[in-house]
């Protein structure tokens, strides 16, 4: 029984933080139809700006949000207006020449970060890194406990932000009809920059919230994209509701497939639930939920 | 079209006459000083395993220092050509290839992760090139015969767990080997300087049976070669020790919650938990014990992630008492060895670690024998390491055959146990600098 | 004949190099590029031609190279069985995976592909007690000199062009095509637009597979991780094929050559050229270039890669007479 609900905790409290990794690049892929293979990567980089914020001027990584998601945003914003937007301009064959371009991008930022920091492996302790509480026999890591509740707050803040304001109503138009919206005198391209920026301002929190209890170093980023793609599809394109429900569904997968089944088989189980989804729901939880 | 299919054959063609042409830089014009002479090493310089790469690179250079101080090769100074594997066997081959042909190498050393060393190993016997291993871990890199057909005869009847009288079989079948690999073997000049990893747990064993004399155990490991041949080992020394092992599990590296493993580790609660990591994966694993609350009657590491400063900066007090096999460490009372560690950290300000050490050992083997040898020709070359018998920071050097191995420098490995943050030798105890700390309060320790 | 001077010109210098060149390091390079060309056209078949794009081309490339490996491990045949098994196979995994996966469209086919990729690679890990897991699969090269290997791969590679030029030039061509153009115009046409993705997939799938066939032949040593690389193999196909110029005949083949030689003249820091002149000058500012462009080639490879697609979106061939006026413009 302890060992069914440690399970479950342990699962749940992952899934917040795949929640938050996911819940950048389905805005993405939402609203441009963007694959972005840099989007771990980015999130490492974000990473790093949160180290050395740790490092040099003693910055709780918590705190340090706050400088490193408006320097992400800015860094995501570019990347889609130079790079990515001039793509869209030019006729070719396939549309996947924005993928490729990420990938680019993604060896790029990887080995900056390496003449930069070196290979060594990076990691910040700070008080509460391993603090935990216990309820009924059951452990409770505190900052995952943190990370959930804000990945969940992050979710609902998303969601006003999409639906309530200006800016929000202007990106749902975007991705479900660029020219409409166009037409209806939105400056889609700038849209396109800003969801990007937007995108990779919520992975680079996610990154930080992950640092305390985990670790870092330059190639640190593929895994985390190859996660986000899973909760993105299972969440549905686009969907911020959806984020957090197929965050938590991978952890709770990933978690009971560890300990019931083994735990060499925790990436597989991931990949399972993706195909099935994707040839039996496409569409993810959106096309339950709606929203 | 056609003036454009001119236009690319012209560019192709001349593409090609470039290459062909591009200069030989081992050609570089010498003054005064005699001609060096050139030893390639290919070491992962970017990619995943550079941190590694990157230590060996500088423990490279800091011994080739020495060597040229001390007259080089007969008067003509060492030099040593590092060339980028970035971690992938067919770019290794490049490399390798490259220092051969271009470089004009005498000898290659290096090679680090098994994929890219076994690559090159390939280009090596293949040329019956001197190339001296020092960290790629893999059995096979030091056993020609496991190549041949019989040998893969006698890998499968090994794994096919058959009960029925196999012992004879394979020593029939090992002859037979032995008959075909005759080919390959006149021209192996593969030689390896560190254990291979099937031998990374010996010096646990008598630890173990001396000391924790546990009844059962948990054998958890990263899904790698390292990993799993590490694990692997442990279970034939668990079943030569008569322990129970539990369970058996491995993991994908790059894992962020161990929780749901250890949780059933803490429910089976065993006797001791092995586990067969890189850092990283280390001290996540001992972070999120001490959050479970598991407390077995020993944590064991087997070697690499549990014996670097990494791990314990990274799991802090979660680290402590934890043993740990390995294969070096500075307070080993080798010639040098202390010496290397200091210098080590003076000069780069930072720590090293066993790879170093290996890296750093190689050197002085790479010298010792091109100063031995009568020409630079590979069979002389090949002789010579053969008749090597040195001493070095990594302990006494010497190549010999046993098992199924050849040209494979046997050293003892030893035991270290993380004590107030510093990680001490424990055992043999002949050469421990601190008695160990056992048994261990788990909770008093992580307060 | 005209339309193929272009390809006979380059597969006559082609089979005439290794007797100008006589040099083991240029001789590895080539067949790996040549390797490449072959990975590259049956990409593009798939890709540029029939509109599927595929992010998991490792998956046909190490099932082939497998299947070359365990032949030899388990049966003890020459691995070179590999080259007609290896194709085998892999259009087995292939096919039932098409045959599911194609009722997808666009981007998540892609990513379908991609999780094919990874769940084939954590099979050959997990699966240690018939594929050996990481531990990988060792054999020796059953030659010493490169020649025959290059001539192989030479083969292989002339083939693959050939063999993409022949469906092209066949009516399923024209199918692929209408497919990539516009799936539901071919389908309301009458076109059997799944049965046809299921032909183009396969023959990619068997060209790949006699590519990982070849790779493990030529290099000796695999394992999950090298053979079922995501970043290596399948990435590093689409790089080749928009590099080269998707939807064309010879773009793969350019684009493999420019990937190969550009990668290892990054890495060797222009084969050694401004090593050894900064060795033989001794100047100090050139030793510098030169120790940092040993450290930073990949991000001067990543560089490139965006350079490329940012300016010439339609890839070597596809933008060639853009080049070609650029060039004259200078001039």
């Amino acid at each position: 029984m302890e060992l069914l609900l440690q399970t479950l905790v342990s699962g749940l409290l992952k899934g917040g933080v795949y929640a938050l990794i996911g819940m950048g690049m389905t805005l993405i892929m939402g609203v441009m139809g963007v694959i972005n293979l840099a989007h771990g990567q980015i999130m490492m980089v974000a990473m790093y700006i949160t180290y050395s914020l740790f490092a040099i001027f003693g910055i709780d990584p918590y705190l340090s949000m706050a400088i490193g998601a408006p320097t992400i945003f800015v860094l995501g914003a570019a990347i889609q207006r130079y790079l990515l937007n001039p793509l869209m301009r030019i006729e070719t064959i396939l549309p996947e020449n924005q993928v490729l371009m990420t990938v680019g991008i993604g060896m790029v930022l990887t080995e900056s970060m390496r003449i930069i920091f070196t290979s060594d492996y990076k990691s910040v302790q700070v008080s509460y890194s391993n603090a935990v509480f216990f309820l009924g026999g059951v452990s409770f890591s505190m900052p995952l406990v943190i990370d959930f509740f804000l990945a969940v707050a992050m979710t609902c803040a998303l969601f006003w932000f999409l639906i309530r304001t200006d800016m929000g109503r202007s990106i749902r138009a975007t991705a479900q009809d660029k020219e409409a919206a166009t037409l209806m005198g939105i400056d889609t391209e700038r849209i396109t920059w800003i969801t990007f920026g937007i995108g990779s301002a919520i992975v680079a929190m996610a990154g930080a919230m992950l640092l305390p209890i985990f670790y870092l170093y330059p190639d640190i980023g593929g895994p985390f994209t190859r996660k986000a793609f899973v909760i993105c599809i299972l969440g549905g394109l686009g969907s911020t509701v959806g984020a957090i429900f197929g965050g938590i569904t991978l952890g709770l997968a990933e978690a009971f497939g560890a300990t019931y089944i083994a735990m060499e088989f925790e990436d597989m189980i991931g990949l399972v639930i993706f195909i099935i989804v994707l040839l039996f729901l496409p569409g993810g939880f959106k096309r339950l939920t709606g929203v | 079209m056609k003036n454009s299919s001119l236009l690319i054959s012209l560019l192709l063609s001349g593409l090609l006459t470039i290459v062909s042409c591009s200069p030989n830089d081992s050609k570089t014009p010498s003054t005064d000083q005699p001609d060096p002479v050139n030893v390639g090493i290919v070491l992962p310089l970017t990619g995943k395993h550079a941190k590694f790469g990157e230590i060996e690179k500088l423990s490279f250079e800091l011994a080739l220092e020495k060597v040229n101080a001390e007259g080089g090769i007969n008067g003509r100074p060492l030099k040593l050509i590092f060339e980028d594997t970035t971690g992938k066997p067919d770019i290794g081959r490049s490399a390798a290839e490259k220092l051969i042909t271009q470089n004009e190498v005498v000898m290659l050393g290096g090679g680090y992760s098994s994929s890219v060393t076994a690559a090159i190993a390939g280009v090596a016997i293949n040329k019956g090139f001197p190339f001296l291993v020092n960290t790629g871990s893999a059995d096979i890199i030091t056993e020609p015969t496991a190549h041949t057909p019989s040998g893969k005869k006698i890998d499968r009847l090994k794994k096919s767990n058959k009960s029925d009288d196999i012992t004879t079989k394979i020593a029939e079948l090992t002859k037979k080997a032995e008959k075909e690999a005759e080919s390959i073997l006149s021209r192996y000049a593969i030689f390896r300087l560190n254990p291979p990893v099937s031998e990374y747990a010996n010096g646990i064993e008598s630890f173990l049976a001396q000391v924790v004399k546990p009844q059962t155990a948990v054998i958890l490991n990263e899904n790698s070669l390292f990993g799993t041949k590490g694990a692997a080992s442990f279970q034939k020394t668990c079943a030569r020790l008569g322990v129970r092992v539990l369970l058996k599990e491995s993991y994908d590296q790059g894992a962020i919650d161990f929780k749901p493993i250890l949780a059933k580790v803490k429910d089976l609660d065993p006797d001791i938990v092995y586990m067969s990591s890189y850092v990283l994966d280390a001290s996540l694993l001992m972070k999120q014990s001490m959050e479970l609350g598991l407390n077995p009657k020993m944590f064991i590491g087997g070697g690499a992630g549990f014996t670097l400063p990494e791990f314990y900066t990274a799991a802090g007090k979660a680290a402590e008492k934890v043993i740990s096999a390995t294969l070096w460490h500075q307070s080993i009372p080798f010639p040098g060895a202390m010496e290397y560690y200091d210098d080590f950290a003076k000069r780069y300000n930072r720590e090293t670690e066993y790879h170093g050490a290996e890296a750093y050992a190689a050197t002085f083997v790479i010298a010792d024998a091109l100063r031995r040898a009568k020409s630079f020709s590979p069979e002389e070359i090949r002789d010579a390491l053969l008749k090597t018998d040195m001493e070095t920071i990594f302990g006494p050097v010497k190549f010999i055959s046993y098992g199924a191995k050849v040209h494979q420098n046997r050293l003892p490995t030893y035991v270290v146990q993380w004590i107030d943050g510093k990680l001490t030798m424990i055992w043999p105890e002949n050469l421990a600098k601190q008695k160990y700390v056992y048994p261990v309060n788990w909770p008093e320790e992580r307060k | 004949m005209k339309k193929h001077t272009f390809g006979i010109v380059i597969a006559g210098i082609l089979a005439v190099a290794p007797l100008l060149i006589d040099n083991d390091y240029y001789l590895h390079l080539m067949i790996l590029a040549l390797m490449w060309v072959v990975i590259g056209s049956a990409w593009n078949l798939l890709a540029g031609y029939t509109g599927q794009v595929s992010f998991g081309d490792a998956a046909f490339f190490g099932t082939g190279a497998y299947t070359a490996g365990l032949l030899h491990d388990h049966l003890g045949w020459s691995p070179w069985w590999g080259l007609l098994f290896g194709p085998i196979t892999a259009i087995m995994v292939a096919v039932p995976f098409g045959w599911i996966c194609f009722r997808l469209r666009g981007a998540y086919f892609a990513l379908a592909t991609l999780a094919l990729n990874e769940v084939m690679r954590h099979t050959a890990t997990i699966m240690d007690g018939f594929t050996s897991g990481m531990a990988g699969v060792m054999i020796l090269q059953s030659f010493t000199s490169k020649i025959p290997y290059y001539y192989i791969a030479l083969a292989l590679a002339i083939l693959s062009v050939v063999c993409v030029m022949a469906v092209m030039g066949h009516r399923s061509g024209y199918y692929f095509l209408s497919i990539r153009e516009d799936q539901d115009a071919a389908e309301s046409l009458g076109i059997d637009t799944h049965f046809y993705k299921m032909i183009s997939l396969a023959i990619a799938a068997g060209l790949t597979g006699v590519a990982g066939a070849l790779y493990m032949n030529y290099m000796g040593f695999i394992d999950p991780e090298v053979v079922f690389s995501l970043h290596d193999i399948s990435i590093m196909a689409i790089l080749v094929g928009i590099v080269g110029g998707v939807g064309t005949i010879y773009g793969p083949a350019i684009g493999a050559f420019v990937m190969v030689l550009a990668q290892e003249l990054f890495r060797t820091g222009g084969f050694g050229v401004i090593t050894s002149l900064a060795e033989s000058t001794g100047n100090a500012s050139m030793i510098t270039i030169a120790n940092n462009m040993t450290q930073a080639h990949t991000l001067g490879f990543g560089i490139l890669v965006v350079l490329v697609i940012r300016f010439m979106p339609n890839g070597i061939a596809g933008d060639w007479e853009m080049l070609v006026k650029a060039v004259t413009k200078k001039r």
